[in-house]
């Protein structure tokens, strides 16, 4: 392994390179253009491929072909080129192609503020396409967890035959933090399931584990990849049952995996606490410290941070603690605040929107959590 | 009809799904023409050894002509609206040694997609882009589409098209593509040969392929018998041997010229990244 | 020489008919009644037959095939791969 001093851009782009990236395809857009800058660098270098498209929507499309021709592949953006990548992210989860999208969040709406944050995607990572699906979506807080759960991303991605996002955000993009680069070998990469060569392939039917293994192009497994609904054989199938099958199934391929999606961390959580921050990404840094500052001063709070935003596991979050007050700290007007909300039915649950252009200052935090308390 | 093991009747079974046979095409459409056009150059070049039949990807968007992909015994994607290129870009850049073949109609490639289709032709991308033109946007019911020619009253003006229409091989000709020809399915033997040609050269090659419609197209025109609409077409159907590219006009009043427009031997975008496609 | 009226199922059935050159083969249930085959067959080889297939379609049948070149138009305008000429050995 290595250590290196870097941003959460280059973390980002260094955890897709250690995980196999061979292929992007991206736009420029502040402020995630430096990660396609440095794998225009680094990755033909390593026998990649990255191109730069012509818009987003040709980048997410070209990242899923690149997936299907056995390649892994990614994209970044933040959230302008992420609404234009939504019919995209559909066909990826219907087709169930591993790929992974990176959105560096910025001020919105639309043109907003580029050089600055918010957290205000959340609810668009969790359903930018439209129809029925569940996509995973990781949210790092640093730069080593935007270069662990870039990594993760992709073996998610593999795994579970889906797209996955990655949400980072504006402050962690451009924050310069220590960071360990681990070599091959370790850190577990998973890779898709592809079927033995020569085998007669049924594109779309499922192993036991729910994901059918993957035909990609150029062995002669006559694979389809189709965006209508389809049956087993990838054939157009505009019936109830296999409507019913195929959406079910999109869903519960996820479900199934939650124990390895799922990824959380508490800090001083026990029976005696009264008061609980939940935080997430960027915010989840303040929060901690004002966390710290609340207990400093007899307060007995403790703190829950989500790795993983979606899909959250409501059994895990409400038994992680027993505090009466829940509060939730987040940059936007209060999204997965309505989660928090629906999981703690029985406890107050409060929001905290602290809609903040850059990280908002302790005594913000503070002030905001007080009148709560 | 599903069939478990389908028996190979006609000489083209081989690279259809034959248990999809027949297609939900209308009697009379050009597409059935011009995919039989494709599939005995496809074969021709198998026979030469230049073409591994595994390695073939057809790619279509959404339409009429990108559902061709549902019914080809190859590998396929029927992917969205007017991002069948940049799908197909993915492909071919991820694993050279592929054949991507993209296959739609006038309103996917150079209407919605007109953008991708610029970009590939700038790039010099390698693949092969047939474009089966029927002036209309047939599968949802006959809109007007970017190659409706003036005049023309579709379902969605119907009062007659206020737009001249765009000329997708001028607009071509104007980029890096190193093949840009047009044939019709009035004479689908062009069709082959030009798609003969288009497998054996790199960069991006481009067949735009002018069809019947008679079900829609057809009806908006007044000609919806299948064969007088094919026999209109071909009378308006000139084959020249180096057309220049302002013979290159659609017009049903002064006819439609087909061959080989462009032939360059610019390099190919692999090419220039310095990875030579593996044969 | 036309055939009587019948609804035949088999997706592979055929009408077939040849000279000491050529044998010319339809496959009924492709057909979809187009009449291209018919209008480009340079010596009218085809007619429209009374068979109906599955779907209702009447596919043509090579009823002159004494006058048949081998010239593959009838194969080569079909939409459907319906229609299919084969060297005799």
């Amino acid at each position: 392994m290595k250590k290196t001093f870097t941003s959460g851009n280059i973390a980002v782009a260094e955890g897709a390179i250690t995980a196999g990236l061979k292929f992007y395809a991206g736009y420029p857009i502040t402020p995630s253009s430096e990660i396609m800058e440095y794998l225009a660098e680094k990755l033909p270098r390593l026998g990649g491929v990255v191109i730069q498209m012509e818009d987003e929507i040709a980048s997410i499309n070209a990242i899923i072909g690149a997936s299907w021709a056995g390649v892994k592949s990614m994209t970044a953006t933040s959230g302008p080129g992420f609404s234009l990548m939504a019919e995209a992210i559909g066909l990826a989860v219907i087709t169930e192609t591993p790929i992974v999208v990176v959105n560096v969040m910025r001020a919105g709406p639309s043109t907003g503020v580029p050089t600055k944050t918010s957290q205000s995607d959340v609810l668009q990572a969790r359903w930018l396409a439209h129809g029925d699906y569940i996509v995973p979506c990781y949210v790092p807080w640093s730069v080593q967890e935007a270069y662990d759960l870039t990594i993760k991303a992709f073996n998610t991605a593999e795994l579970l035959r889906t797209p996955v996002i990655v949400l980072s955000d504006a402050v962690i993009a451009h924050l310069w933090e220590p960071l360990v680069i681990y070599d091959e070998g370790e850190v577990p990469i998973i890779n898709r399931k592809i079927p033995k060569t020569g085998e007669k392939v049924i594109p779309y039917k499922p192993d036991p584990d729910l994901i059918p293994p993957m035909p990609i192009f150029g062995r002669g497994f006559k694979a389809i990849v189709e965006s209508l609904v389809h049956d087993e054989r990838g054939y157009y199938a505009p019936r109830d049952e296999s409507y019913k099958s195929l959406v079910s199934r999109l869903h519960i391929k996820i479900l199934k995996r939650l124990d390895y999606v799922f990824d959380y961390e508490t800090y001083y959580c026990s029976n005696e606490c009264e008061y609980m921050l939940v935080s997430y990404g960027s915010t989840a840094r303040i929060a901690y410290v004002a966390m710290l500052e609340l207990r400093k001063r007899g307060f007995k709070v403790c703190m829950l941070r989500l790795k993983t935003l979606w899909p959250l596991d409501s059994e895990k979050i409400s038994k992680s603690c027993n505090a009466s007050r829940i509060i939730v700290l987040e940059n936007n007007m209060g999204k997965v605040y309505m989660d928090i909300e629906r999981i703690f039915k029985d406890r107050e649950v409060y929001p905290a929107p602290l809609l903040s252009l850059e990280l908002p200052s302790l005594r913000e935090v503070i002030e905001v959590i007080n009148t709560w308390l | 009809m599903a069939v478990e093991n389908p028996k190979y009747i006609h000489p083209l079974d081989r690279h259809l799904r034959t248990d999809r046979i027949p297609t939900m095409y209308c009697p009379g459409c050009g597409i059935g023409i011009a995919l039989g056009a494709m599939f005995r150059a496809i074969d021709k070049r198998t026979r030469e050894g230049l073409l591994d039949p595994d390695k073939i990807v057809w790619v279509g968007g959404i339409g009429c002509s990108a559902r061709a992909t549902l019914y080809v015994n190859y590998d396929a994607a029927h992917v969205l609206h007017g991002r069948a290129i940049s799908f197909a870009t993915g492909v071919v850049l991820a694993n050279p040694s592929l054949q991507v073949i993209v296959i739609g109609g006038d309103g996917d490639i150079a209407g919605i997609g007109g953008n991708h289709l610029v970009h590939a032709a700038k790039r010099n991308i390698d693949m092969i882009v047939v474009m089966i033109t029927n002036f209309v946007y047939a599968m949802t019911g006959g809109q007007v589409a970017p190659t409706t020619p003036l005049g023309v009253k579709t379902t969605t003006t119907p009062r007659g098209n206020p737009e001249p229409p765009l000329n997708v091989i001028k607009l071509l000709a104007s980029l890096n593509a190193n093949y840009v020809a047009r044939a019709s399915t009035t004479t689908p033997h062009y069709i082959e040969s030009f798609f003969y040609k288009a497998l054996g050269i790199k960069g991006f090659r481009f067949i735009e392929v002018v069809s019947t419609c008679p079900e829609i197209y057809g009806r908006h025109i007044g000609l919806r018998d299948p064969v007088e609409m094919y026999n209109e077409l071909k009378k308006r159907i000139k084959y020249k041997q180096k057309p220049t590219i302002e013979e290159a006009d659609i017009s049903w009043e002064t006819g439609i010229v087909i061959g080989e427009f462009v032939e360059r031997n610019m390099p190919s975008y692999l090419e220039l990244l310095g990875k030579v496609r593996v044969e | 020489m036309v055939l009587n009226l019948s609804v035949i199922r088999d997706p592979y059935s055929v009408i077939s008919r040849e000279h000491e050159k050529v044998r010319v083969s339809v496959i009924i249930n492709r057909c979809k009644e187009c009449g291209l085959c018919i209008a480009v067959c340079p010596t009218k080889v085809l007619v429209k037959s009374t068979i109906e297939n599955t779907y209702g379609f009447h596919p043509p049948e090579p009823a002159y095939i004494e006058k048949c070149i081998g010239c593959r138009l009838c194969e080569y305008n079909c939409p459907d791969f319906a229609i299919f000429v084969e060297k005799v050995e």
